[in-house]
């Protein structure tokens, strides 16, 4: 099928060939381990002079206000209470954190970045706002502020990236290589790392979630909250399965204001207890799966 | 018509609490009350329920694949109410858009051939809002039923409950008795109109499987959780006060076959409880008239 | 110049700051709050639990208010009987017009010695508003009046405000405002006046969100209400822990609801450490903490 090109960046399906699972050389992690399970938290800055990016309480007779005062604090509550009791969680099963942090959240919350930086948790770009890229005025410029300002706090360029709401616009992949970003997470199409092409350096994808998501699972779907823990049982049952001959890689993403509400922060902590110690099962950042993809797997076509 | 009545207008705010408790006859203590909506969804207009939003959302005229799943209703989910109804000995009230007279003439015999209440429900499903001339429809829907089953029917409900301001002035002088588009009470009401007084009867849009099922999202078995809930309170509370349950659905909802053994359940688990009356709303309305002197 | 939330109140991580500390006894606090609303039929209703068919709003939404109106003629007093068997003592938080259409309702909490609150003048947000400095000010005249007793909290209709409410409330004499969900303490705002405290409210044990808006089954309101509860409570152990549950007439007070909202309370209010506060109450805790 011959899609139109777009002006810029390339077409989806110019990145990426389409390979079925069964037909890939299998993979095969250290220790014997046959799945990686990395634990995405996503802590964001939401711009009270713009629309909220979500809401949990729609005002009376709908409508979007401007300013979206309660959206904003029901946000803020992760931020300032629900992170901090999702980071007992970390602490009590030593899961290694990613960090997918908004740059104008570094600065905001120096006590989160500092927890954070002490833990030695790996830090990824997420846009500079909680905006969606294709909206973002010079998206090389914020790509590239991200660079500076997560250096800047913890020491180290971030490898990883994963946009707000997984947005991209046709190039971002090609921006992000030039600007020495390794991998990118937004291409949620697998469970294995896949390459892909750039105009310049090809770029890694490492297999992040929309399944096993607070956003879509509570916030869309409106799932009760121990759905969050019966689905990322089934969803790793069925991943541990398939990773009989040739490793997975499963993800868990969280955002602090959904998953570190009172009521819910008990399910997230119940799939660790469950899964932690389970033999063949290496817990892992995304720096980490690219290292060992990157040696072991298949090399870029 | 000049400054229709507002709500408010009609009838005077009242709290449950300050009311003499109604009594039903004998030792019925509660009175389950069941609604069978039929409808007809005109094809040359949008359709009144959206189950499955089209490919990147837009909503498409003709919308065929909304169109049969409110078709299915009539060709196959309605029967499985005839048969469950026959079996229950339950002549339930059937609020029908008149329409069904002419285009579902086999599922309107039926119901009339098993005794099932009419209930005027406008002429085709809209909102009332749209009817260019309400009281012609009104009057037209009462007409065509009056004519189909031998007697004027003394209920109505309007299509999605809708009303304006004018709508119960416009029912009274049709001859409607009582309404169930006020959902605002456990009991019967009495409300004013120019036309005389007017009933309003305890109908519901909570055991109701369209918000339920169609705009809740709700699991299969939750309407049996959720009238089980609901009878249970009102049952308990009809030990001080007559109390009234009812229930509503659609044959394209709960007369899918994933969903109508909850239903059968649902009567199983109502009728274990003793003092339980199987009304329709034209014996509800009788019994109320009596004890309520309107 | 109106502040930025932010320059209201500082970032600040729970963790590092000091404890307050509960009266001997007191291990968390369950905060219920009721609230009393007037839906004006001439406007699009606040909330809808059936869409006309076809799915286009229409004016009048009689069978959504008729949908809000039981909660004021039979819903409201069964939360109300459940509530006082419990001796649940609420926040009524009220639209002041309700002194006038539902005046029979208010008088019943106010007999019940239950706290009123300040819920905007009607239900509308204050962004739709021409002058909000004026309407709050008149909602708690109105509610002074009814109750003889000005109230000490509001809450904006929809919890909305605009970046100056908190200055207009403050003129108004508001002390507290449940409009800010940011923490699981009581916080101190700044504004142009004298400061407002904002006591944690929350969207998750609440009614509207769970039922009109998630469509969550009823028995949710005791499963997330118990799981909520679990985890404060133990974090109880370290640093005082607050619970609002909010209910509204015409969602908790439906027969099919009550049972799960009477059991939610009931096992609560049983555990150990655990009390019944109204807002004023919470209010004067903490500032008998904070000097």
């Amino acid at each position: 099928m011959d899609y139109p090109k777009p002006p810029v960046g390339m077409l989806p399906t110019d990145r990426i060939s389409y390979v079925p699972i069964p037909q890939r050389k299998p993979l095969k992690l250290p220790r014997g381990a046959r799945m990686v399970v990395w634990t995405i938290t996503n802590v964001e800055e939401w711009d009270p002079t713009q629309t909220m990016p979500r809401t949990v309480l729609t005002p009376p007779a709908g409508g979007s206000p401007m300013p979206d005062i309660p959206n904003w604090c029901w946000h803020e509550y992760g931020n300032r209470v629900g992170f901090w009791r999702l980071l007992k969680v970390y602490d009590e099963f030593k899961i290694p954190g990613v960090l997918n942090i908004n740059g104008t959240a570094v600065e905001a919350m120096p006590e989160l970045i500092k927890a954070c930086v002490d833990r030695k948790w790996e830090f990824i770009g997420h846009g500079f706002t909680q905006r969606n890229m294709q909206k973002v005025e010079n998206e090389r410029a914020d790509i590239r502020k991200c660079v500076e300002v997560l250096e800047k706090a913890t020491g180290k360029r971030p490898r990883g990236w994963l946009g707000p709401g997984l947005t991209e616009t046709w190039e971002t992949p090609d921006i992000l290589a030039e600007e020495g970003y390794d991998y990118v997470a937004d291409w949620v199409l697998d469970d294995q790392p896949v390459w892909l092409k750039t105009r310049g350096k090809p770029i890694l994808n490492l297999p992040y979630t929309q399944e096993c998501n607070d956003v879509a699972m509570m916030l869309i779907q409106h799932h009760k909250a121990n759905e969050f823990y019966e689905r990322a049982m089934d969803q790793f049952e069925q991943i541990y399965r398939d990773a009989k001959d040739s490793a997975r890689v499963m993800a868990i993403s969280v955002h602090p204001y959904i998953m570190g509400a009172p009521h819910r922060a008990k399910y997230f902590r119940m799939i660790y207890q469950k899964i932690r110690k389970k033999p063949g099962v290496l817990f892992w950042t995304g720096s980490q799966i690219a290292d060992w993809f990157m040696k072991t797997g298949p090399k870029p076509e | 018509m000049a400054n229709p009545m507002i709500p408010r207008e009609r009838c005077d705010y009242s709290a449950i609490i300050d009311r003499k408790p109604l009594k039903l006859p004998g030792k019925a203590r509660i009175v389950f009350w069941t609604i069978v909506n039929y409808e007809v969804w005109d094809i040359g207009k949008p359709m009144a329920r959206q189950l499955l939003p089209a490919p990147t959302g837009v909503p498409l005229m003709p919308d065929v694949v909304h169109w049969g799943f409110h078709e299915y209703g009539m060709r196959v989910g309605c029967w499985r109410f005839h048969e469950l109804f026959k079996k229950l000995k339950i002549k339930p009230t059937l609020a029908a858009n008149a329409r069904i007279c002419e285009d579902y003439p086999r599922v309107a015999e039926e119901a009339r051939r098993d005794g099932w209440e009419f209930m005027g429900h406008a002429y085709e499903q809209g909102p009332i809002h749209k009817e260019a001339d309400q009281a012609g429809m009104i009057r037209r829907t009462m007409d065509i039923m009056e004519k189909f089953t031998g007697k004027r029917p003394v209920g109505w409900l309007g299509p999605g409950l809708t009303q304006t301001l004018e709508t119960p002035d416009l029912l009274a002088a049709a001859g409607v008795k009582y309404i169930g588009d006020w959902v605002y009470d456990d009991e019967p009401t009495v409300i004013k109109t120019t036309g005389g007084p007017l009933v309003t009867l305890p109908y519901t849009i909570e055991c109701n499987d369209i918000p339920v099922m169609i705009i809740q999202h709700h699991d299969s078995d939750y309407l049996l959780k959720l009238v089980k809930d609901q009878f249970d309170r009102l049952y308990a509370e009809s030990s001080k006060r007559a109390k009234i349950c009812a229930l509503a659905i659609h044959p394209y909802i709960s007369g899918q076959p994933h969903r109508i053994k909850h239903l059968e359940a649902i009567y199983r688990y109502v009728n274990k409880h003793k003092g339980v009356l199987h009304w329709n709303g034209a014996q509800i309305y009788d019994w109320y008239k009596g004890v309520a002197k309107v | 110049m109106p502040m930025h939330p932010r320059e209201r109140i500082e970032y600040s991580p729970i963790e590092g700051r000091p404890p307050l500390k509960f009266p001997d006894g007191v291990r968390m606090v369950i905060w219920p709050v009721l609230a009393l609303e007037e839906w004006d039929m001439a406007r699009p209703m606040a909330r809808m639990v059936i869409s006309p068919p076809q799915g286009q709003p229409q004016q009048p939404d009689h069978p959504n208010w008729s949908w809000h109106e039981y909660g004021m003629r039979v819903g409201f007093w069964r939360l109300r009987k459940v509530l006082q068997e419990l001796k649940v003592t609420p926040t009524v938080t009220l639209n002041a017009k309700v002194c006038e259409t539902y005046p029979g309702v208010v008088k019943a909490c106010m007999d019940s010695g239950w706290e009123l609150n300040a819920h905007g003048y009607d239900q509308v947000p204050m962004h739709k508003v021409e002058d909000q400095r004026g309407v709050i000010m008149r909602a708690m005249d109105m509610i002074e009046k009814f109750a003889g007793q000005r109230p000490r909290g509001w809450f904006g209709p929809g919890l909305t405000q605009t970046f100056d409410t908190l200055d207009y409330l403050s003129e108004a004499g508001v002390e507290y405002i449940g409009d800010w969900v940011l923490d699981d303490e009581p916080v101190t705002l700044k504004t142009a006046h004298k400061p407002v405290v904002a006591l944690p409210y929350n969207f998750e044990i609440h009614d509207i969100v769970m039922m009109a808006l998630q469509h969550h089954t009823s028995d949710i309101m005791y499963v997330r209400a118990r799981d909520h509860f679990e985890w404060l409570y133990a974090e109880a152990a370290e640093r005082p822990k607050i619970m609002a549950i909010a209910c509204h007439p015409y969602l908790s007070g439906v027969p099919h609801r009550i049972g799960h909202v009477q059991r939610t309370f009931a096992e609560l209010l049983a555990r150990d450490g655990v009390v019944c506060w109204d807002g004023a109450t919470i209010l004067d805790w903490y500032l008998a903490q904070r000097r």
